[in-house]
């Protein structure tokens, strides 16, 4: 690793001053948990001049309720993520998510921001949260900015950050407190492997019509970025839940899906993944709406 | 550079280092406390797994100015003068490992699971040690030697052994 200048900041208007001050003349990376950028720093040939570290961000670490919804601070770790009460009781799907994230090490220090960041398209933390329509505000120069995660990533590891931004909250909108959603990761090993197809499902129902309400599916490792369904939303809108339904939109899915082939799976693989995925997050989603009833 | 100070398995000790050193360089070439690996220095391979407040780690992946201030438990921290620790123990007594390059790892995820969990199943401990590889003995006798620790730690909280 080639050396830089060091920053440890004390919260995210701290960060934001080091960045207007440094990021016209230096390359400039932001540190939160590490886990991707030191491997990457490691064995990459373009170096950051200046490393500014956010893991001890006071404003950036809590799981709080607002009024605009429930709001995840950058630099919550995965673990934290898993044992968050707040998360377990209204979104057991994100908590699920998190667990699958690396190894215990990598999800102690790793953080869901830095997860985001990094816009790696196979990231088991986008799905839900493109599912429960996140959105993210990003602190910058001229105060708080938000975009909605679908808008957030432009493609494999790049964002819509710019070079003087944080990414400082995930707030998942108030209208999707406690929306049923179901997470669904599939990799070659139980540990430590990258999802060749990563889905989430989200919606609520219509008991008196048993309909689907809201539909929302996420699709990862199957796009340059993590994408919605969205010709698999539309079928399902307001169509009765039945499992043909379900099975039908998961072959829909396929459609929304442009996934490549590479060393971990070829497309056609990772289409018929698609299929099976969206299907079994929709009945787990349906699974947890009954549960919740 | 920048200067680092860690409590290090109860010792304050102070280095001053390149920002981009990271704990496990810290650790083994400032202090000298060689018993944390460097595997893959990627965080593949769990050898470098410290305990940083109470939660484990991979060190090659933390800057070492990210630990200033905390707390930092290696492999070196766990035995005394007198004895191994009860996790040490018990993979001596399983014959857990086989080169032992992994060892200090896998034994360092052990203690920070059984730290939080005293009494845990066959796949929590599997959980636990997903990030550690072992390339010589398949877990199987860790995964024993774990179960078998966490019953002595549990009965015997304090003065085993001796």
């Amino acid at each position: 690793m080639r050396t830089f200048e060091f920053f440890a900041v004390k919260d995210s208007h701290d960060a934001v001053a080091v960045l207007a001050k440094h990021s016209v003349s230096s390359k400039v990376r932001v540190i939160a948990g590490g886990t991707d950028l030191l491997a990457e720093l490691k064995f990459s040939p373009q170096s950051p001049n200046v490393v500014v570290d956010i893991s001890r961000a006071e404003d950036l670490k809590s799981i709080t309720l607002t009024d605009d919804g429930l709001s995840i601070g950058a630099v919550v770790t995965h673990s934290q993520i898993m044992q968050s009460p707040i998360i377990r009781e209204m979104f057991p799907a994100l908590a699920n998510a998190a667990h699958v994230i690396g190894a215990v090490q990598t999800r102690n220090l790793g953080t869901l921001g830095g997860n985001l960041v990094t816009a790696v398209p196979s990231m088991d933390g986008g799905p839900t949260l493109m599912a429960l329509e996140a959105i993210i505000s990003i602190a910058g120069p001229d105060g708080r900015r938000q975009v909605p995660l679908n808008e957030f990533f432009v493609g494999p590891r790049k964002t819509v950050l710019k070079a003087d931004e944080l990414l400082a909250e995930i707030i998942i909108p108030r209208r999707n407190l406690g929306k049923p959603t179901h997470f669904l990761k599939f990799g070659l090993r139980k540990g430590q492997a990258l999802a060749l197809v990563n889905a989430a499902a989200s919606f609520w129902v219509d008991w008196e019509k048993h309909t689907f309400v809201a539909p929302r599916i996420a699709l990862g490792a199957v796009a340059p970025k993590v994408i919605r369904a969205l010709q698999a939303e539309a079928y399902l809108e307001g169509r009765e839940i039945t499992p043909e339904a379900m099975a039908e939109a998961g072959r829909i899915a396929i459609g929304d899906a442009k996934p490549i082939s590479d060393f971990r799976a070829s497309a056609g693989y990772r289409r018929n993944l698609v299929g099976v995925l969206t299907k079994r997050a929709l009945e787990g989603a349906y699974a947890l709406a009954q549960a919740k009833r | 550079m920048v200067t680092v100070t860690i409590n290090v398995n109860g010792e304050k000790r102070t280095a001053s280092v390149p920002p981009e050193t990271t704990l496990l360089r810290l650790l083994r070439d400032d202090f000298n406390l060689t018993g944390s690996k460097l595997g893959c220095d990627v965080g593949d391979c769990g050898a470098c797994t410290v305990i940083v407040d109470g939660k484990a780690v991979n060190s090659c992946l933390m800057l070492a100015a990210q630990a200033d201030g905390r707390d930092v438990l290696t492999i070196e921290g766990l035995a005394t003068m007198d004895r191994l620790h009860p996790i040490q123990k018990a993979f001596e007594k399983y014959a857990s490992l086989q080169c032992g390059f992994c060892g200090p790892g896998v034994i360092m995820s052990a203690k920070a699971l059984l730290d939080e969990n005293p009494d845990p199943t066959v796949q929590e401990i599997r959980d636990a040690l997903g990030g550690n590889l072992c390339r010589c003995t398949g877990y199987v006798k860790m995964i024993e030697a774990i179960q078998d620790a966490a019953r002595i730690l549990r009965d015997e909280p304090v003065e085993i052994n001796r």
